[in-house]
């Protein structure tokens, strides 16, 4: 054999080896790293993880939700790079909390979660295979536990947007176009489909469940809150002379009032079923009710707690499984490490609780020894759900002085809420500064300011001292200063619990007419909150005027329906229920009508050397408006592009 | 060298060149202007700046559904835009201070500087401002009118706006409190608040501080709980502070 045949039959060789064993290679395999359906529909391990994805992307507002449209773009529910949550907080962008940043948003950010819908809706086509893997109790339960999801996720539509398409099928994305536009469904039927999605859960889920994940009472507790939403919307879309908007006229926005009982009376159900579970109002730290209501936010094992949402110190980062609630929320560098006071409430809120009195009858401010003296007969819950002068955190004393008047002669309004021009303000006899302000009076050197403000808007507020006061509620003091810094705090989000609960029930037990049954669920509420009058007597008479910013409805109600309205914001304050309850009564466009947020600032009276309270215009000049367009968010345009059947949109887009 | 350098120089300039790419399209180039009349006293509506908008559809684009696009309305009660693409465009006034306007404005062809008023029927009028000073308190009276008071929704507000430029309404005003809390608020209907009649009490408002030395432009708007709640608006007044 010469070389060159050799060669050549080497070459046959490799080019034979090639192609030979690369035959064997087979292309077409199972992925191993993939779980197919029988993997995750065929067990319960399977199915839950199937579900613990979507738990993830469930509608809940909790700390790191961006009230505002996500400056960065994308979905408010999962914002990248969210620390700055708390600066958007759904708080800020309502008015709920004083901070100098954001607006209202009126017209939302495009939330359209049908990818989530569709994940349950192959599960619920196919989960039926595998039925004889299970027994009937558990199968019955997880079908139940998907409608449950299913509707949250239809409840985050309902409640943006009104009449969406209800979608239950896995649509084939090759199907015929006319059949992939679906149009809206009315906005009655949407929260029909969401009521019978929740029956089911109700009647089929389990009566307890691991932390984290649903049971019946908390569909139950989803039902309780939708249908307060849903009623609402029937009984008071009527006043927003929508007339011609051809949304509205169709139906897609807005529900006939005569169904609002209907809804009402779902919510009362669902409460009831509630109350057979195992909940009760938290009570541990009685007889302090003031650290108890706070407690109520903190003990992971709170008997009130009905759903919760957890958080992981220990997870990755941009997960979403840390928030940042104690850095933003209160004064750096004293008690946190890391940015510091983003957001405080303001005056308007405080004043709905029991307050002492600050002016005298003969309308001359009352004289303190001490700042906290303020706090002497304050309601316990506003002292569990805000922090003033004298309260320790992590250590450090809070101490809340706006300035110093030299003299203060005269009556409260001689102040004119702060003004720059009234005679008593003038530069000599009031003395205002930023930061670490001091000055001499008679020979002895003064703060001005206290070491946590407030102080004027350029001067070092910022993470410090805008307000008057601070947020207690769901503040971790068992945090050192260190730790409280960015994506470090892992305070669970109570979804719901059975205050609000009781909230719902009451209302809608009254929007029914059942006035006294309703105010024993208040009364429940005003015993744990440490109430002066657990009961007040029910007042029908009627009135169009509301509490915040003694907003103008355009409708009359009792005014032992808005004390029921009060009774939501001081339970709920800062929990992201106010703008979802101004929404739905309808009254957002009133009550942020030039809502111009007031403090209630604490001076010293040089003089006297005592301390007197002043209620006055917050001095950055914020204040907050909604109009009309606030109630429905637009149907987002994209959608619109690809389906014009989604016409009309909402009223006055 | 020198010639690598020209050659590199050529080169570059050529290749940069085949970055500039002139649209096949042509640029956007039609005028579409005109007046909002006040159906009342036949000339442009009082408005305030950018207040509210005319939506307008480009209905001879038919590649995608035709979604609104606005044309603000500018304080003069006129509305003005020179870079529009020609075409067919049906046109509504939506969201004003005036009753409904049901007729769309079907299929306006906009070719060079084209033209288009409206006629709108303003639910309020106010009328007979007045402004006294005394010291460096200022105080407004002022009427409003309702010609047509069947079906009008309830009124709202009566609201002074005090401006230091010569653009002063809802959309640029000295917003403080101590002016917005001097507001009239009303939430009546015409007919509680004033009776069947078309001219409405005198409305006072004010003591409102200023400021010495400074020249303020003033008027007053009310509004109705439509769906908009937008202010209908009195004339402006100057008011020079000693």
């Amino acid at each position: 054999m010469n070389k060159y045949i050799m060669k050549r039959n080497i070459l046959l060789y490799m080019v034979l080896l090639a192609t030979a064993f690369f035959a064997c290679q087979k292309l077409d395999l199972e992925p191993k790293g993939i779980l197919g359906q029988p993997e995750l529909f065929g067990n319960e391990f399977g199915v839950k993880k199937y579900f613990t994805s979507i738990y993830d992307y469930l509608p809940i507002e909790d700390f790191n939700y961006y009230g505002n449209n996500n400056p960065d773009g994308g979905n408010a529910f999962r914002p990248d790079n969210y620390w700055q949550a708390g600066k958007n907080s759904l708080g800020n962008c309502s008015g709920e909390f004083f901070n100098t940043w954001q607006g209202v948003n009126n017209v939302g950010f495009g939330y359209w979660p049908y990818d989530r819908i569709r994940d349950l809706n192959v599960f619920l086509r196919d989960f039926p295979t595998y039925e004889g893997e299970f027994t009937s109790t558990v199968y019955n339960a997880l079908v139940g536990e998907a409608r449950f999801l299913r509707a949250f996720f239809y409840f985050g539509l309902a409640k943006r947007y009104g009449g969406v398409p209800i979608i239950t099928s896995v649509q084939n994305p090759t199907a015929p176009r006319d059949s992939l536009e679906v149009p809206r469904n009315t906005e009655y039927d949407t929260w029909k489909f969401i009521y019978t999605d929740l029956q089911f859960a109700i009647d089929n889920m389990r009566t307890s469940s691991e932390f984290g994940r649903a049971n019946k009472y908390v569909a139950a507790a989803l039902m309780s809150r939708a249908m307060l939403y849903a009623g609402s919307v029937a009984k008071y879309t009527t006043y927003m002379n929508y007339g011609s908007e051809r949304a509205y006229a169709g139906g897609f926005a807005g529900i006939d009032p005569s169904k609002a009982n209907e809804f009402f009376q779902y919510a009362v159900d669902a409460g009831k079923v509630i109350e057979a579970g195992p909940y009760q109002l938290y009570t541990k730290n009685y007889p302090d009710k003031a650290l108890n209501f706070a407690n109520i936010f903190l003990d992971p094992g709170s008997t009130e707690n009905i759903f919760v949402k957890d958080f992981d110190a220990t997870a990755p980062r941009n997960t979403r499984l840390q928030h940042n609630y104690d850095a933003m929320m209160s004064p750096q560098p004293d008690m946190v490490s890391e940015v510091g006071t983003e957001s405080y409430p303001p005056f308007d809120f405080m004043e709905l609780y029991d307050m002492p009195t600050y002016t005298n009858p003969d309308g001359t401010p009352v004289r303190f020894t001490n700042r906290s003296d303020i706090k002497t007969d304050m309601e316990p819950r506003m002292k569990g759900t805000m922090y003033f002068d004298g309260d320790v955190l992590r250590g450090k004393t809070f101490s809340i002085q706006k300035g110093i008047y030299m003299t203060y002669t005269g009556t409260a309004a001689d102040a004119q809420a702060g003004s720059n021009g009234a005679p008593i303000n003038s530069g000599t006899n009031r003395l205002l500064g930023a930061r670490g302000a001091t000055t001499v009076i008679n020979g002895v050197t003064m703060n001005i300011t206290g070491t946590h403000g407030h102080f004027s808007f350029n001067a070092d507020g910022e993470n410090n001292g805008w307000g008057a006061a601070f947020v207690r509620k769901y503040i971790n003091p068992g945090m050192t200063i260190a730790e409280a810094k960015l994506w470090n705090s892992t305070t669970p989000w109570i979804v719901f619990r059975l205050g609000e609960i009781y909230l719902n029930t009451a209302e809608a037990l009254y929007e029914l007419g059942k006035r006294n049954e309703a105010f024993d669920y208040i009364e429940k509420l005003r015993i744990r909150a440490g109430c002066k009058v657990p009961r007040p007597a029910i007042d029908a008479s009627t009135s169009n005027i509301g509490s915040i910013n003694k907003a103008n409805y355009p409708y009359q109600i009792e005014k032992s329906l808005q004390f029921i309205r009060d009774e939501r914001v001081r339970e709920l304050y800062g929990e992201n229920h106010w703008w979802w309850d101004i929404r739905r009564w309808r009254t957002a466009d009133q009550i942020l009508n030039n809502f111009r947020h007031r403090m209630l600032s604490a001076y010293y009276v040089a003089n006297e050397g005592k301390y007197i309270y002043l209620d006055e215009v917050n001095r950055n000049n914020r204040s907050w408006t909604a109009n009309k367009t606030c109630f429905y968010e637009p149907i987002p345009g994209g959608e619109i592009g690809k389906n014009t059947k989604l016409l009309p949109n909402n009223p006055l887009y | 060298m020198k010639k690598i350098t020209y050659i590199i120089l050529g080169m570059s300039l050529l290749a940069l060149s085949s970055c500039y790419k002139k649209d096949n399209w042509a640029e956007p180039d039609v005028q579409i202007h005109g007046n909002i009349i006040d159906f009342y006293t036949q000339k442009p509506l009082l408005s305030s700046q950018g207040d509210w908008s005319i939506r307008y559809w480009e209905k001879s684009w038919t590649e995608s559904a035709a979604q609104p696009r606005e044309l603000p309305v500018k304080q003069d009660g006129t509305y003005n835009n020179n870079k529009q693409f020609a075409g067919a465009y049906d046109m509504l006034p939506y969201g004003g201070p005036f009753w409904p306007v049901v007729d769309t404005v079907r299929s306006v062809a906009f070719g060079g500087s084209t033209q288009q008023d409206f006629t709108v029927t303003p639910y309020l009028q106010v009328v007979d401002l007045t402004t006294s000073l005394s010291g460096t308190d200022l105080t407004i009276t002022c009427r409003l009118k309702a010609p047509k008071r069947v079906g009008l929704p309830n009124l709202v507000e009566v609201k002074p706006y005090l401006s230091l430029t010569t653009f002063v309404g809802e959309s640029n005003y000295i917003n403080i409190a101590e002016y917005n809390n001097k507001r009239i608020q009303i939430n009546k209907s015409w007919i509680d608040e004033n009776g069947n009649v078309e001219t409405s009490k005198l409305y006072t408002i004010g003591p409102l501080p200023v400021k010495s030395g400074y020249t303020y432009n003033v008027r007053v708007g009310a509004n109705v709980n439509d769906a908009n709640r937008k202010y209908n608006y009195s004339e402006i007044k100057q008011v020079i502070v000693p």
